[in-house]
């Protein structure tokens, strides 16, 4: 149980962070109250872990044969990455820092997939932009709707608020789908864990993670990321939902942070407007870039350091 | 079927409504303060009663007003909306305080109109009356989503140059006339202070429309 504790740090770091992308906007416009938005994206977090979090599993599992030691190092050299990144403010992808720490090992042990990290890191392009194409399209059809729906101003806001639930709640579902895999599944390479322990470790981890430590990040993440109308932060989080559980579907970990920036994009496209600044932009860059480099160098470092041996002198 | 779901939001709505009738009745008050009894020949003996009529409806507006604030903020309602609601009475809100000014105006300045620019009076009163009955139904479309916003705009706004147009020919006509000098500044003034309430109205019918557009995507 302490070798899964890596994995419980990195499911609570991921709850913390992530469940903003999902319900961020909808608590800090306070259209959701945060306990509403805490419970329900935990519920559903811990559904989507368990009902369709194994295809993500089954894939991180595969990129190269773990013993339980190199699990421990990968994880905790994940969870590190996450830590430090945040410490500096960018933005991070959890799947992105156990890709790399697992590369940063499967490179020490000479057993890396490539095949089936080519099919990742691809997904990891594909994940922006996918979320940008869902946001335009979404964008376009459900604006078509809602202008004939020629709905009240009371109307739109109840319409708005019971939508924004749904979608979050449907977001949540599919982050813990797509993401329980960064959190447990090198413990199920390793034979650690069986495919539904892993996910209800995983899922459980995240929920907790939300329940206790997203608040800050939901009220700041939402007005600082995404300054969107409601009805725009509504598509967007729709469009992460569907572009995450897309890639859930092909069992691969993707990043709900980056899936909610493309979908942004994507609005900021279709309305001609600036929804996020070329700061901002700089930041998520660097984080995406920085982030497997420096998973990767802690797992080999950790790895080396704790292979080091001590030889007396003569 | 669902209105179960909307019931605190329906509570606003009735406030809402219930603000738009207040401020008829203040509009009332004042209109028939002026027309029926400031300037017809002789004042009234009911026109001090118009005034603590008027001065009662502009109090209970703002009563309202505060409500559905607390309402909205209190129970975190209609969150998307709540800041346009807001700022659309406090809006609102000028014109029955106008209403209230200008009839304290003649009040205590024991202001009397010359016969020679009763009529126009009379007019440019009944037209900005004709705003304020607009400007209502522009903020019922506006909850309604009836479709009229744009059109009613149109119509004050025409209402409102009207008013400026005849608010510039009666302080015309002051300047020209023989009376003291002081009273044609009060005259002047209250001309003027009359004049601001199509003015208002013609400012809250673009805020309205501008929230009818936000609501488009």
């Amino acid at each position: 149980m302490f070798s899964l504790l890596g994995g419980i740090f990195m499911g609570w770091s991921l709850g913390a962070n992530d469940a903003a992308n999902v319900f961020g906007t909808a608590v800090s416009s306070k259209m959701v109250k945060f306990y509403t938005a805490a419970i329900l994206a935990s519920v559903f977090v811990i559904l989507g872990a368990i009902i369709s979090g194994y295809a993500g599993i089954e894939t991180l599992k595969g990129l190269t044969s773990f013993g339980k030691e190199e699990a421990v190092i990968s994880s905790v050299a994940a969870a590190l990455a996450v830590a430090l990144m945040t410490a500096f403010g960018l933005p991070v992808s959890t799947s992105q820092a156990i890709v790399g720490s697992i590369v940063g090992i499967g490179i020490l042990n000479g057993q890396l997939n490539f095949t089936g990290m080519g099919k990742v890191v691809a997904c990891w392009f594909g994940t922006p932009i996918g979320a940008a194409i869902v946001s335009i399209i979404l964008y376009k059809a459900l604006a078509y709707l809602y202008n004939r729906l020629n709905l009240t101003m009371f109307e739109s806001d109840v319409l708005i608020r019971i939508g924004m639930i749904i979608v979050g709640s449907f977001g949540a579902y599919a982050l813990g789908a797509n993401n329980v895999a960064n959190v447990t599944a090198v413990f199920v390479g390793a034979g650690m864990l069986s495919v539904f322990n892993a996910a209800l470790i995983g899922g459980v981890s995240i929920a907790l993670g939300i329940l206790t430590f997203s608040r800050p990040v939901m009220e700041t993440v939402g007005n600082k990321l995404v300054r969107l109308d409601p009805f725009s932060s509504f598509v967007v989080v729709f469009s992460l939902g569907i572009t995450v559980y897309f890639y859930t579907l092909i069992g691969v970990p993707v990043s709900s942070s980056q899936a909610i920036i493309g979908g942004v994009i994507g609005i900021g496209l279709i309305r001609g407007v600036d929804t996020i600044s070329h700061k901002t932009l700089f930041n998520i860059c660097t984080g995406w870039f920085l982030t497997p480099f420096i998973a990767c160098l802690f797992a080999v470092s950790i790895n080396y350091i704790a292979h080091l041996q001590y030889v007396p002198h003569g | 079927m669902l209105s179960f779901i909307f019931k605190k939001e329906r509570q606003v709505e009735q406030l809402i409504y219930q603000y738009l009738d207040t401020f008829k009745l203040s509009q009332e008050s004042f209109s028939m303060a002026m027309e029926s009894c400031f300037l017809n020949d002789s004042r009234c003996e009911n026109f001090d009663f118009y005034i603590k009529q008027t001065h009662k409806y502009e109090n209970k507006t703002s009563d309202i007003s505060d409500e559905i604030n607390n309402i909205m903020y209190g129970k975190t309602l209609i969150p998307d909306s709540r800041g346009d609601i807001m700022e659309l009475l406090n809006e609102i809100d000028t014109i029955p305080r106008l209403f209230k000014d200008i009839l304290y105006m003649v009040q205590t300045e024991r202001l009397t109109v010359p016969d020679f620019i009763v009529d126009e009076i009379k007019e440019l009163v009944r037209i900005s009356m004709e705003c304020c009955e607009l400007l209502i139904r522009q903020a019922v479309a506006l909850f309604t989503n009836s479709g009229e916003v744009r059109t009613l705009l149109g119509n004050i706004d025409t209402n409102e140059s009207h008013c400026d147009n005849i608010e510039r020919r009666i302080v015309a006509m002051i300047f020209d006339s023989e009376i003291d000098s002081f009273r044609k500044l009060q005259l002047k003034d209250l001309v003027e202070k009359t004049g601001r309430i199509s003015d208002a109205a013609e400012s809250v019918s673009k805020l309205i429309n501008i929230l009818s557009l936000k609501r488009r995507v």
